[in-house]
């Protein structure tokens, strides 16, 4: 097994949020103590639904923002104590791909300025072996030579979000981490864009966060999975068990939910009813209690802990039941 | 088998780009057609023409156009809303991708089902209120009644794209053509959405075309799907034979490139099957077949002739009946 390159313990991120002139300001609890390693050449990915706190993690982990608490080591460093030259050196670390690849480009520069931005802001290099970088990059990630004097709206969508990955591995990341990378994507420019996302991964070593609602896509390039409700993860663990055999019933609920091609696969639908709660007043104990078909009294008062439970862990008191 | 709505060779031209190039389709009373394709296909422009929707410099020409015996074609679109025909908005009713962007965001979402009620059936007073509560409740929104008073942005988008399906059925149409509309919706709302919507279809026995890109969802609801490609039609089957047999080398790539497609293969987790290339734009349209440049079979033919839609299948080397390339 690789080294670990990331690891968050505890992770909690609240927000302040006034809710009118004069009423008191609110607190969302918009991540609410995740936990997880990442090892080198490993994905690992992160579902939910909106408001889930899956994109707060996102900028937790890049380091856009501190956390409330929890600590977040990287490269054995906690970046959540760190001081700010630390911090700089850090952030090159980790490296992230947006969702919109149309709005994730600044349109006034050439392809080859996007990619050796990264370089001159971080690096020592001149002019000579950033243009060589930049190259190489460009090849690496399946665009041509010539496409390095262009601007982003002489691209497609798909070659956009190879220009967005570029840009991200530029500086070797130990993580990136990826927003919903091919959810505006066409499914055949999809396939093309998680090939490049696995072939970087294989030439490079670099591990994912790859965050996504599309479980068919999780379930292609994820080593490990983390399915998150209302800042919680409810269930993580390797894919085959998470998304094989799941012990959540929301993650029972959200494979079903999910349209599947083939009959055979198809599984079994559970129903949810209503929606996820707001942020701002989750619901007592679990905070799924409100949709879950088997909730009893207990799921009512008592918040469930992620426990050990069929080779993942799993937050629920009833995940001995089954569906 | 009636056919509701019959399309027969649907052009539509923006500035001499062909947008939608010779479209064929045929919906049955109480049918479910899925429409499938990718970005740029055609898909929704096809079925914006036939409401009526396409504004200068769009051209709009057909072989036929005919709703439930109809001729669409000889009249305007003011007056497939108003005048003779007056079956816009009442028989055919469209449902969005963006609920939250269709909806008016200055008035209140029971004021704007009200509003189809009055200009479509002239109800008043408290035949309009009854109506519209019945409306919020068959679209199962939780508290109809109070949720009559807010306004989209009080709403999350499950609960505005009901809103706008009450609107779409509020005439009980007898066609209603949803674009989309899932896609901007969480994974466990889309499912509650796709039910209601299927539950309606069945019990108030409409023709419902749903435009999608979403593979599964088509697998999932449709009796019968045509997929689109650059404008046309490529293939056209029941939704079994499609899935199961899929003819065209199109089809038979987007089908590879879904990534459960790939599931329990050796290569399991890896590379995934991709179409090469993108689909042409406006300036480089092939002269053969539109699928020539990026298609694996392809034939001196299919770079000279552009092909026909010949047994539901636009090719002129149909695949045998076999899974997609591997």
């Amino acid at each position: 097994m690789s080294e670990p390159v990331m690891h968050a313990q505890d992770l909690v991120r609240h927000y302040r949020v006034r809710q009118g002139l004069f009423a008191p300001a609110a607190t969302v609890k918009a991540l609410d103590g995740v936990s997880f390693t990442l090892r080198a050449r490993r994905t690992l990915a992160v579902v939910g639904e909106s408001g889930c706190g899956k994109s707060t993690l996102a900028r937790q982990l890049t380091l856009i923002e501190p956390p409330t608490s929890g600590a977040l080591r990287l490269d054995g460093v906690d970046a959540a104590v760190a001081d700010k030259p630390t911090l700089r050196q850090l952030r090159q670390r980790v490296q992230m791909v947006f969702q919109n690849p149309y709005a994730s480009l600044n349109p006034r520069k050439t392809i080859a300025a996007a990619l050796a931005e990264p370089l001159v802001i971080n690096t020592a290099l001149s002019a000579r072996e950033r243009q060589q970088r930049v190259l190489q990059m460009i090849e690496r990630v399946g665009l041509r030579p010539e496409h390095a004097g262009r601007y982003p709206h002489m691209f497609s969508g798909g070659q956009r979000q190879r220009v967005a990955v570029a840009r991200a591995m530029m500086l070797q990341p130990a993580v990136v981490v990826a927003d919903e990378p091919t959810s505006a994507l066409d499914v055949s420019i999809q396939a093309q864009v998680l090939n490049l996302f696995m072939d970087l991964q294989e030439a490079t070593g670099t591990a994912y966060v790859f965050i996504s609602h599309n479980l068919a896509v999780v379930e292609h390039v994820a080593h490990d999975v983390m399915v998150m409700y209302l800042g919680r993860a409810v269930e993580q663990g390797p894919k085959t068990q998470v998304l094989g055999s799941p012990l959540h019933p929301y993650t029972r609920a959200l494979l079903g939910a999910v349209p599947v091609l083939k009959k055979a696969d198809r599984r079994p639908r559970i129903p949810l009813v209503g929606e996820t709660p707001s942020p701002l007043a989750p619901p007592s104990g679990c905070a799924f209690h409100t949709r879950c078909p088997l909730a009893v009294a207990r799921c009512k008062a008592e918040v469930p802990m992620l426990r050990e439970l069929g080779g993942r862990q799993v937050a629920c008191h009833l995940a001995e039941v089954g569906p | 088998m009636s056919a509701l709505l019959e399309v027969r060779n649907l052009r539509v031209r923006f500035n001499g780009f062909t947008a939608v190039d010779g479209v064929d389709l045929d919906v049955a009373a109480g049918e479910l057609l899925g429409i499938v394709g990718e970005s740029g296909s055609g898909k929704s422009v096809s079925m914006m023409a036939l409401m009526g929707l396409i504004d200068a410099p769009g051209i709009v020409t057909a072989d036929a156009l005919r709703f439930d015996g109809q001729d669409l074609l000889t009249m305007s679109a003011a007056q497939r809303r108003r005048g003779l025909g007056k079956f816009v908005g009442k028989d055919v009713a469209m449902v969005f991708q963006d609920a939250l962007n269709s909806l008016n965001p200055s008035h209140t979402v029971g004021n704007q089902v009200r509003e189809v009620l009055r200009v479509h059936l002239g109800l008043r007073g408290a035949a309009l209120e009854t109506r519209v509560l019945e409306l919020f409740e068959r679209v199962e929104i939780p508290a109809a009644k109070t949720r009559l008073g807010a306004y989209p942005h009080e709403m999350s988008g499950g609960m505005n794209q009901r809103v706008m399906i009450a609107m779409a059925i509020a005439c009980e149409p007898r066609l209603l053509i949803a674009d989309e509309p899932t896609t901007a919706l969480d994974v466990t709302i889309q499912a509650q959405v796709m039910d209601l919507l299927l539950r309606l279809q069945r019990e108030q026995g409409m023709g419902l075309v749903l435009i999608t890109h979403d593979l599964a969802v088509v697998a999932t609801m449709a009796q019968r799907v045509a997929v689109m490609y650059a404008g046309q039609v490529v293939e056209t089957a029941s939704t079994d034979t499609l899935f199961e047999q899929p003819r065209h080398p199109y089809t038979q790539a987007l089908l590879a490139a879904l990534p459960e497609h790939n599931r329990g293969g050796p290569e399991e987790g890896r590379r995934l099957s991709a179409l090469p290339g993108i689909v042409p734009g406006r300036n480089d349209r092939p002269a053969g077949c539109l699928l020539a440049p990026r298609c694996s079979h392809v034939q001196p033919r299919c770079q000279a002739e552009r092909p026909e839609l010949v047994g539901g299948v636009r090719c002129f080397f149909p695949q045998a009946i076999k899974q997609g390339p591997a």
